[in-house]
């Protein structure tokens, strides 16, 4: 079937059909950051959730604590990120009445996640997924994924709306990309080191104000979790709110 | 040659099917809005600029002067509202400097819907057009097509419906000038806090019959950015030099020329 | 047309629509025009005190319907050229209303590819008393007794088929347009606000505004 159509120009008029169909998918903004120090972990994220131009809610936290040391955000569509942590945790459930309440050790929980997300391989969740713990020697983990499951641990990810902004600041701070040891004339780069937790807690607080300026999708407020031997707590900051 | 350049229209429609994207104009993702009182009128803007997501620009001006008496607030494609508001102003003072009178503001809104008509919309330009003159003060509208709108109070952009929320629940007719000021301020505020393409800092333009137009930039800054938890000073060599050259690119060359030997003109 | 499809009705992409009710309606001392006063943008009420009664001449107006650009554009348009005609004739001597009409038929079908414009003219003069021209959107003239045009008209038909009479009184005509226009207004979401009327006579203009705590009742 042919319908006419008017385009920009309009005295090309092109003949393509119209197209109403629903559409499973929103982008509801946001953006994640997980950074994994020498023992401890945190995921962090704004608390602005929106929908085209509007804001749906200025706190709506995505950041959870799904159990046995383990923290979970997955940004994106929000009904698909809210849905695939409700099944980590069911599953998790189940998992603890089959092993006698044993805890699931993160790589493990990391390997199942991949599971549930290419289980939709042909519908996917459409989420950038995070997950942040201490592994088995207790040394702080984050694993990252794409929507379909391919996944890696990284000793720092950002995810969501303002991921380009972030990650190449992340970059530079976290793993000393692109610095030198001054005098060397660019022959020695500077070595890596574990950053300290209230290290860690300032770049992310410099990341998100920092994102909160140049894009639209990020602000309102900043809520971190961070994970230690000692379990996991909470920490909210302010954003701008426009 | 004058006017717009269609050269590369074709090849771009056929980058356009190979994939390429096209390039996005700067849009103003914007509230703006106007507001009269006995006496004069006040406009304001937001002063958000954005590239899709992105912010462009956090404080952007869209204020602009179409005659000294005259303003004009814009929403749409920046580029758009730029150049069609610096051609109507060139075009006002001429013909305002022609006719010996002071330019009005049904001139310009005449002109602008002109020529915005003559391109059926392709100018992105949406504008509150406001002034005074000797037959009082104005506000008027203007969207991209062509059409225009008289009201006493109007909001335009992506942050309207927010602003004319508060413009509906708060106009009265018998606002003092402060109370203009700062109900356009509250307006632009509410399309600040809660549209997204709406942001940082309120501009304001009052215009008072018989005064000149007062323009309070930055009249609210309400969005100031927050210290910085970290320093981002890298040690010098941090970054490493790999090749360095330098080149003279142009001969100086200099001479003293005493007063009496050079030559003045004192005939006209 | 070189077989190229060209669809005359679309609005081009976040145009500014007058989806309307209009109507003109002959009576026993000239002309009485009527129309809402809300203007669109998709579902947001762009201008709920817009007025859409447009004066040509002294005595000539035109309810304009269909895109807000293009009706003012041709309204403008035959503004001017009336004017520029109205200074060639005799004193004390004005154009009439069907001169007015046709000019707008006249540009109205000569650019039907971009027009978006439904037009009513109306008006009064010495040689014809009022009368009243419909301009639908190709450009097309209908010479009648009233007319009734825009997306709340289709409304009203049978009402105002069933109700006009022939030379009415002027309050009489009044309540008539009142009536049908707050009916069109009742069933037609792109429709609302106040009722404006113009009334043409020997006399000259006189404006009314109906607001909607009277009209609805």
């Amino acid at each position: 079937m042919q319908t006419t159509v008017a385009s920009e120009y309009s005295n090309e008029i092109h003949s393509v059909p119209i197209e109403h169909r629903f559409n499973p998918y929103s982008d509801n903004g946001g953006t994640v950051l997980g950074i994994a120090g020498e023992d401890f972990a945190v995921l962090a994220g704004d608390t602005r959730q929106v929908e085209g131009y509007s804001i749906q809610s200025r706190y709506e936290p995505k950041i959870f604590d799904v159990g046995d040391n383990i923290v979970m955000t997955a940004n994106g569509f929000a009904a698909d990120g809210v849905a695939l942590i409700d099944k980590f945790r069911q599953q998790l459930k189940w998992y603890k009445f089959d092993n006698f309440g044993g805890k699931l050790e993160i790589k493990s929980a990391a390997r199942y996640i991949q599971h549930l997300l290419y289980g939709k391989r042909f519908f996917p969740y459409y989420v950038s997924t995070l997950i942040a713990g201490l592994d088995e020697e207790g040394k702080g983990a984050v694993y990252s994924y794409d929507p379909v499951g391919s996944y890696e641990r990284e000793q720092c990810r950002a995810g969501g709306a303002a991921a380009s902004l972030i990650m190449p600041f992340l970059d530079n701070q976290v793993n000393f990309k692109n610095q030198f040891i001054p005098g060397t004339d660019g022959k020695e780069k500077k070595p890596l080191k574990y950053l300290t937790l209230e290290e860690v807690i300032e770049l992310v607080r410099d990341a998100f104000s920092s994102a909160t300026e140049r894009h639209i999708y990020v602000g309102d407020g900043l809520e971190i979790k961070i994970v230690t031997k000692d379990g996991v707590r909470t920490e909210y900051y302010p954003l701008k709110r426009d | 040659m004058a006017g717009l350049n269609f050269e590369n229209y074709q090849r771009n429609s056929y980058l356009s099917t190979k994939g390429f994207a096209t390039p996005r104009a700067t849009s103003t993702g914007t509230t703006i809005v106007g507001c009269k009182f006995p006496g004069g009128v006040v406009i304001a803007a937001d002063t958000r600029a954005t590239s899709g997501p992105i912010v462009a620009d956090k404080n952007c001006e869209k204020l602009h002067r179409l005659a000294p008496k005259i303003w004009c607030a814009g929403a749409g494609t920046a580029a758009d509202t730029e150049m069609v508001t610096q051609l109507i102003a060139s075009n006002l003072e001429l013909h305002a400097l022609s006719q010996n009178r002071e330019p009005r503001v049904i001139t310009a809104l005449t002109m602008l819907k002109q020529h915005l008509f003559k391109y059926q919309g392709h100018l992105g330009a949406y504008l509150i057009c406001a002034g005074v003159d000797p037959t009082g003060a104005h506000l008027l509208s203007v969207q991209a097509h062509g059409s225009t709108d008289i009201g006493k109070y109007q909001s335009l952009g992506s942050g309207s419906l927010a602003a004319m929320a508060v413009l509906e629940t708060n106009f009265r007719e018998d606002l003092t000038k402060e109370e203009a000021i700062k109900l356009c301020a509250d307006a632009i505020e509410a399309g600040i806090w809660n549209d997204l393409g709406s942001g940082s800092n309120v501009d304001v333009c009052v215009m008072e019959v018989g005064k000149d137009a007062e323009l309070y930039r930055n009249y609210l800054t309400p969005n100031v950015r927050s210290q910085k938890a970290r320093s981002y000073k890298f040690a010098p060599g941090t970054t490493a030099i790999l090749r360095e050259s330098v080149r003279d690119i142009l001969d100086v060359e200099e001479t003293v020329v005493s007063f009496d030997q050079m030559e003045v003109d004192t005939e006209a | 047309m070189n077989g190229i499809k060209v669809d005359i009705n679309h609005l081009k992409k976040g145009e500014v629509n007058l989806g309307t009710s209009i109507m003109a309606v002959k009576f026993q001392d000239g002309v009485i025009l009527g129309a809402d006063s809300r203007t669109t943008t998709g579902s947001y009420i762009a201008n709920r005190v817009t007025d859409k009664l447009t004066q040509i001449h002294d005595t000539i107006y035109c309810c304009r319907s269909g895109s807000a650009a293009d009706t003012q554009a041709v309204a403008d348009m035959v503004k001017y050229y009336l004017q520029i005609y109205a200074a060639q004739l005799p004193p004390n001597e004005t154009p009439t209303t069907e001169i007015a009409a046709n000019v707008f038929q006249e540009i109205c079908y000569n650019n039907k590819d971009n027009l978006t414009a439904g037009i009513i003219c109306a008006g009064y003069d010495k040689k014809n008393g009022g009368s009243v021209y419909s301009i639908p959107i190709g450009g097309s003239i209908h010479k009648q007794d009233y007319a009734i045009a825009g997306s709340g008209s289709t409304f009203i038909y049978g009402w105002c088929n069933e109700n006009f009479k022939q030379g009415m009184q002027k309050d009489e005509c009044v309540d008539f347009i009142k009536t049908a226009l707050s009916e069109a207004i009742k069933w037609d979401g792109s429709s609302g606000g106040v009722i404006r009327m113009v009334i043409l006579t020997e006399k000259g203009v006189e404006r009314l505004i109906f607001y909607p705590d009277e009209y609805q009742k």
